[in-house]
């Protein structure tokens, strides 16, 4: 029975938290002086040209970063998961550290290189570094920088998916082909769901980036409706606004939620046997020195440049001075985020994987919708939902921040804690139960102790994105409570190149070190069951 | 009064029959056998009689009392005086072996004292004494099946099951731990289900045989 009510109330909680913010900007935009009124839609499509443009140049974006991510993500993801290159792990985690920077701190990081006046400048003819410090400005640098940010989720998929492939499928197709045909007819289409699914979900998140594409003035759709919020002070016109992109995201979800369906089935098999491992033979050295340039030029090389910028001790004093108290605030916010949706996602998680309760689908529904909509849509949702006289306290205090985490981002630990338990075997529950514990002991002595590497990953997931967070913190965040991300953003207007650079530098060691230390402890500290 | 009480029961998986129209009664005392091919449903009426699933039809009793009828789970699984070694055994990894003695009577809430008493009690009873203090996983097959025996009988369950325990064990140390289970259920006097495929260990074991079918595809 307390098994039943705590989960209930955990699925509740998640719909309440995610889909009353967005029920209430839907309301708002259809009720006008108390009454029933498309008023609002009509004014939109009155301006129709220009938001046409706006999302053409949005699925632009989308399309060719989850292409280009898919395209380059994948291979890489081969490599580093299925052969004995070298250095796998090492390389693994530099090139999949864009994925814990926010994506125009990378933009900011790539400047120096490609700016007019910088180091590609020096090398190149002038009128080439012209062409490209200009197109960087733009489609092509959204893509690239884009790109660079997400690819890591196809790459870290792909390694994930590859270990779900069972080894005597693998070795049956070697007995008759080489490892391209293996790769080609076997491999791969047993985990085409899972990058299919990661394509999908790069698209998704591309389509709702806000912060690179202010950064380097590319106009898209969801610009526009912070533009409405933040410019004009219309927070009608803002919600009327979203909701186009709100229907957009819901058309990919029916396609994502049958991919999805399909990923957690593959998730789900044990592999028999030790993985198969490719040998690279002559091939070793030569990819291995091209996986390594490759993440020298896509990583080490503009996070280099950023911190070559800002090598100055009073650089680095005037960025505390300037911005001191948005450190501490968003370390605060991130930590407490983390925190409520390591504890959300434990109980989201244990459904998942147990599937005690048919709801478990409901709430896979739910968390892949709320990670699935643009951040700038669920900000305006809270807003919709909580700037009312009752609940001013939540909606001028840090609580809405915090409430818009742990909608959008629930997925992320809910999924972490239920592949750490998909290793827990249910008969240690069972076990504890006939010794005479009642659920919540069994949880609290057994599957959170024996679950702990999966809680911790999960904490530092909810940290990372909350900390990188730029889309809900810029819509909603308090008076004189922006966060870290959010005040970088608005320095750039007028800030020196080296602050900015030193407080990207700060923004990256705030998240980098809290995993490293994690990561540290993970590898040699923590128990494994 | 009878311990185990089965009136009809079914249990329906994945659209298949596992158990149809089961009916049996274990007395009080007895070492009865769950003998049958794989697949066969023994496993689920151990699960059945533990309260870990509910039955899809009919009703079962422990000492005399519903526990169980379709669909419904009167008694829970910690309030029914059960005992059970599962198959894998289901050792508690991040626990000592005392650890994973103790839990139970923690659960319990067993004084302090009692329970110190109680682990040496059956530590010795099972030939643990020197392995209170180590995880399960440094211990050999022969020893953690002793574990999940101490883990089950400090309880002092009056029936306990047994699936498929000695299941990975060489045949020479499956003989062995076969004598001490006998010896236990000798000194402690606890109703014994087990289950198992083997034809001898079923006659060594059991003072009776249940045989379940083949289940069937509904």
């Amino acid at each position: 029975m307390t098994e039943r009510l705590v989960l209930v109330a955990a699925t509740l909680l998640l719909a309440a938290i995610g889909l009353l913010p967005v029920a209430a900007m839907l309301k708002e935009t259809l009720i006008a002086d108390g009454r029933f009124s498309l008023d609002a839609y009509r004014a939109l499509f009155a301006s129709s040209d220009h938001l046409v443009l706006l999302m053409r140049h949005s699925l632009e974006l989308a399309l060719l970063t989850a292409s280009l991510s898919t395209l380059i993500g994948v291979p890489l993801g081969v490599v580093l998961g299925k052969t004995d290159l070298p250095w796998r792990g090492a390389l693994t985690l530099v090139l999949a550290a864009p994925l814990a920077i926010p994506s125009y701190v990378l933009a900011v990081a790539w400047l120096p290189i490609v700016g007019r006046t910088g180091l590609l400048g020096g090398v190149l003819p002038a009128a080439w570094s012209r062409e490209i410090g200009s197109a960087f400005f733009g489609l092509f640098g959204c893509t690239f920088v884009l790109t660079s940010a997400f690819m890591p989720i196809a790459m870290l998929l792909t390694i994930a998916f590859l270990r779900s492939v069972n080894p005597a499928l693998e070795n049956a197709g070697s007995l008759v082909s080489g490892w391209p045909g293996v790769l080609a007819h076997i491999t791969l289409p047993l985990v085409a769901p899972a990058i299919a699914f990661a394509a999908v979900l790069i698209f998704l998140l591309s389509l709702g980036e806000i912060g690179l594409p202010m950064y380097l003035r590319f106009p898209v759709y969801p610009v526009e409706t912070l533009t409405q919020f933040a410019a004009f002070y219309d927070q009608r016109a803002a919600t009327v606004a979203a909701a186009p992109l709100l229907l957009v995201t819901l058309a990919v979800l029916g396609l994502q939620t049958r991919l999805h369906r399909r990923v957690l089935q593959l998730g789900r098999r044990t592999p028999r046997g030790e993985a198969v491992q490719i040998t690279l033979g002559a091939w070793r050295m030569p990819l291995f020195v091209l996986v390594l340039a490759f993440a020298a030029v896509v990583v080490a090389l503009p996070l280099g440049a950023l911190a070559a910028q800002s090598l100055s001790v009073e650089t680095y004093g005037l960025a505390l001075a300037r911005a001191g108290d948005s450190i501490v605030r968003s370390l605060v916010f991130a930590a407490t985020g983390a925190s409520l949706l390591a504890v959300l996602g434990f109980f989201l998680g244990y459904l998942a994987e147990r599937r005690t309760l048919f709801l478990w689908w409901t709430n896979e529904w739910i968390a892949l919708l709320l990670v699935a909509l643009p951040g700038s849509v669920i900000g305006i949702g809270l807003i919709s939902l909580w700037n009312t006289k009752a609940t001013s306290l939540i909606y001028a205090s840090p609580a809405i921040l915090i409430l818009g985490y742990l909608a959008q981002y629930a997925i992320l630990p809910m999924r972490v804690v239920a592949a750490s338990l998909h290793a827990v075997p249910y008969a240690l529950e069972q076990a504890a139960w006939l010794s005479g514990a009642g659920w919540i002991a069994t949880l609290r002595w057994i599957v959170a102790p024996l679950a702990s590497r999966g809680l911790v990953a999960a904490w530092l997931i909810g940290f990372v994105f909350a900390l990188r967070d730029v889309a809900i913190s810029i819509v909603v965040y308090p008076p004189g409570a922006d966060t870290l991300p959010v005040r970088i953003l608005t320095l750039m207007a007028n800030g020196a190149p080296s602050l900015i650079a030193a407080l990207c530098i700060i923004l990256i060691a705030v998240t980098l070190l809290p995993l490293a230390v994690a990561g540290l402890w993970l590898k040699f500290g923590a128990a494994r069951p | 009064m009878s311990a185990v009480e089965f009136h009809a029961v079914a249990k329906v998986y994945r659209a298949k029959r596992v158990i149809d129209a089961l009916s049996f009664t274990i007395e009080a005392g007895e070492r009865v056998v769950l003998f049958g091919p794989s697949g066969c449903g023994k496993s689920t009426v151990l699960m059945l009689i533990a309260g870990l699933v509910a039955p899809d039809a009919g009703e079962i009793r422990l000492a005399g009392k519903v526990v169980s009828t379709a669909g419904r789970i009167h008694a829970a699984p910690q309030s029914r005086g059960v005992g059970m070694v599962f198959q894998d055994l289901a050792l508690w990894p991040h626990m000592s072996v005392a650890e994973n003695i103790r839990f139970g009577l923690r659960a319990r809430r067993v004084a302090a004292s009692e329970c110190r008493r109680r682990i040496d009690d059956i530590a010795n009873l099972v030939g643990l004494g020197d392995y209170l203090h180590v995880r399960p996983g440094e211990l050999s097959g022969g020893e953690q099946q002793r574990v999940a025996l101490a883990r089950a009988l400090v309880l002092k369950p009056q029936l306990l099951l047994m699936d498929e325990p000695l299941s990975n064990l060489d045949a020479a140390l499956g003989r062995r731990l076969r004598a001490e289970i006998l010896r236990l259920h000798a000194e402690l006097g606890f109703t014994l289900v087990y289950v198992t495929h083997g034809g001898e260990e079923a006659r060594e074991i059991g003072t009776r045989t249940i045989e379940l079918g083949e289940s069937r595809a509904l």
